[in-house]
């Protein structure tokens, strides 16, 4: 086995060895989906407030990227910061394994979470509150991986740089919550002021949300969208390589 | 031959000059010690040795290669083992092993060194669950996974309980009987008067001496201190004015006597003469230790509390 795939087979097994991690960033989107299906008022009704579409579909999009932002925010900038407190990207450096194969690995690791756990809330909400498979598929896939990549870059130029576990996970749940707002998590984008949801589209997780919606609903993603997306993507990763300290 | 060659060696961080001028070789299979206070600079040194840090002038060739320009291949021969370097808690010791090996052209047996080092027992237990001396050993065993030529040890038993302390020295001595050059780094004493066929003695970046240990003790000062307690009160100018003695003081109910030469001997009969029995006789031999005071001028122990000891420059 290469040194990658080996790092990655660890990653994971490391990753499914922390019961709390694996709740918040793979069942939790699903879960989510569900008690808002089952337990809000009139969610699974055609509502004239949001146009005529149920809440429940309109939360499917947003628990997806509640679920991107918990690994990019809230785990993945803790990890790395650990494992730079702790000593084990200098311990690689002495080995002839770069450290970036570990962050990649990690990568890696966060990216197959964030798939698994959305296939998880999708199927979910298709099986027990009617929620339709997304439209436009190729789109969606593409948009989804776009969205994870946006989020995770900005998530790996936060671990980039944080020098212990505490300030990792500070740091990255600052970030976290305003995500969470602009995606729509505490109340949908559809009832955002119009000066407020201008500034959400620009956020990796509001943008991530919109084109998630369109291709969910069959439609193509909107080039806005995509640009901001793109832009967070590589723009945090290039800056996040730039900066990342290996101890 | 020289496996290892530094010729001046600069490095600074800001305006602190950590590494002053330091030129060195270690020799093939031999156990190479770095010695000194912390904070001497010792670590940066290895650090630049093993290609972690850049020198800011000087050369350093190791097997015949620069650590930066062909730190690859570099790598594949130089076993490391960090001071203060972790791995994730829940990552157990088989898979820590199984891991580094993986990252080698021809890596060692894994199972053999699990053997080897006595943590056959712990191979499915996890990193946060090991014991001090366990984490030490599993490091220890990370650094040799990759079957280097040198091994480049870090303070390495330093939080260790002495049994654990004696058993790493022998498993260092093992691995020289291997053929393994090892470079040592260490702020005891007795670990590199133990250990180590040659010693460099650093103290405040610079390079004070370089020798065997027992050509380090032979340049210290050769006055030997001898206490006693007599067994009647005695007349310290009596013994003051022997030939051999250059120094008379109480401690106590103790007298401790400084002299040169024969002075045990003339010390004694001189109280043998005079029908006083020296109760609790105590030769101080010159160690070490006493070779660091006579050639940095300070006691390592004081300069160790300079720094606290996770500093690491």
């Amino acid at each position: 086995m290469t040194a990658l795939t080996k790092l990655t087979t660890v990653e994971a097994k490391l990753y499914a060895r922390e019961p709390l991690t694996i709740f918040w960033g793979l069942a939790f989107p699903a879960l989510l989906l569900v008690v808002i299906g089952l337990f809000f008022p009139g969610a699974r009704d055609p509502s004239p407030e949001l146009g005529g579409t149920r809440l429940v579909d309109l939360y499917a999009p947003i628990v997806l990227a509640l679920g991107l932002a918990t690994l990019a925010f809230a785990t993945l900038p803790a990890v790395l910061a650990t494992y730079r407190e702790r000593g084990v990207l200098r311990r690689l450096s002495t080995t002839p394994v770069h450290p970036w194969r570990l962050v990649i690995a990690q990568l890696l690791v966060q990216l197959a979470v964030a798939v698994v756990a959305a296939i998880l809330a999708i199927g979910v909400g298709n099986l027990f509150l009617d929620v339709p498979i997304p439209g436009n598929v190729v789109g969606f896939v593409v948009v989804f991986v776009l969205a994870a990549a946006s989020m995770l870059a900005v998530g790996l130029l936060i671990g980039a740089v944080a020098p212990t576990m505490a300030s990792g996970q500070g740091l990255g749940l600052a970030v976290y919550f305003p995500m969470l707002f602009f995606a729509g998590v505490y109340f949908p984008r559809e009832v955002m002021a119009d000066g407020l949801r201008r500034v959400s589209d620009l956020t990796p997780s509001g943008a991530a949300v919109q084109a998630l919606q369109d291709t969910w609903s069959g439609l193509a993603p909107t080039t806005s969208s995509l640009l901001v997306m793109a832009a967070f993507t590589v723009g945090a990763s290039v800056l996040a390589a730039a900066v990342f300290r290996w101890e | 031959m020289s496996v290892i060659e530094v010729e001046s060696l600069v490095k600074r961080y800001d305006d602190k000059l950590v590494v002053d001028n330091v030129t060195f070789t270690v020799e093939e299979g031999e156990i190479f010690g770095i010695l000194g206070p912390n904070g001497a600079g010792k670590t940066t040194t290895v650090e630049s040795i093993s290609g972690l840090r850049r020198a800011d002038s000087g050369r350093i060739s190791v097997l015949g290669l620069d650590p930066h320009r062909d730190g690859a291949e570099l790598k594949q021969r130089l076993g490391v083992q960090l001071q203060e370097s972790q791995l994730p808690d829940r990552i157990k010791v088989w898979e820590a092993l199984d891991l580094y090996s993986s990252f080698y052209r021809s890596p060692a047996s894994w199972p053999d060194l699990l053997d080897q080092l006595g943590l056959a027992e712990k191979r499915n237990t996890a990193f946060a669950k090991l014991s001090g001396g366990q984490k030490q050993r599993l490091s220890i065993a990370l650094a040799l996974v990759g079957n280097p030529e040198i091994a480049i040890l870090d303070e390495l038993t330093t939080g260790l309980d002495p049994q654990a302390r004696r058993d790493t020295w022998v498993l260092i001595e093992q691995l020289r009987d291997r053929g393994v050059t090892i470079v040592l780094v260490t702020h005891f004493m007795e670990e590199a008067e133990r250990l180590a066929d040659r010693v460099a003695l650093i103290d405040s970046g610079k390079l004070i001496a370089l020798d065997t240990p027992a050509g380090l003790v032979g340049r210290a000062n050769h006055e030997q201190r001898i206490r006693f307690r007599p067994s009647v009160p005695v007349d310290e100018k009596l013994i003051s004015e022997l030939p051999e003695v250059t120094d008379v003081t109480r401690a106590g109910d103790q007298i401790v006597v400084t002299g040169v030469g024969n002075v045990l001997h003339a010390l004694i009969s001189l109280l043998a003469r005079n029908q006083i029995i020296a109760e609790q006789l105590r030769v101080d031999q010159v160690t070490l230790d006493d070779a660091f005071v006579a050639l940095t001028g300070r006691n390592l122990d004081t300069a160790d509390t300079s720094q606290s000891p996770e500093e690491t420059t």
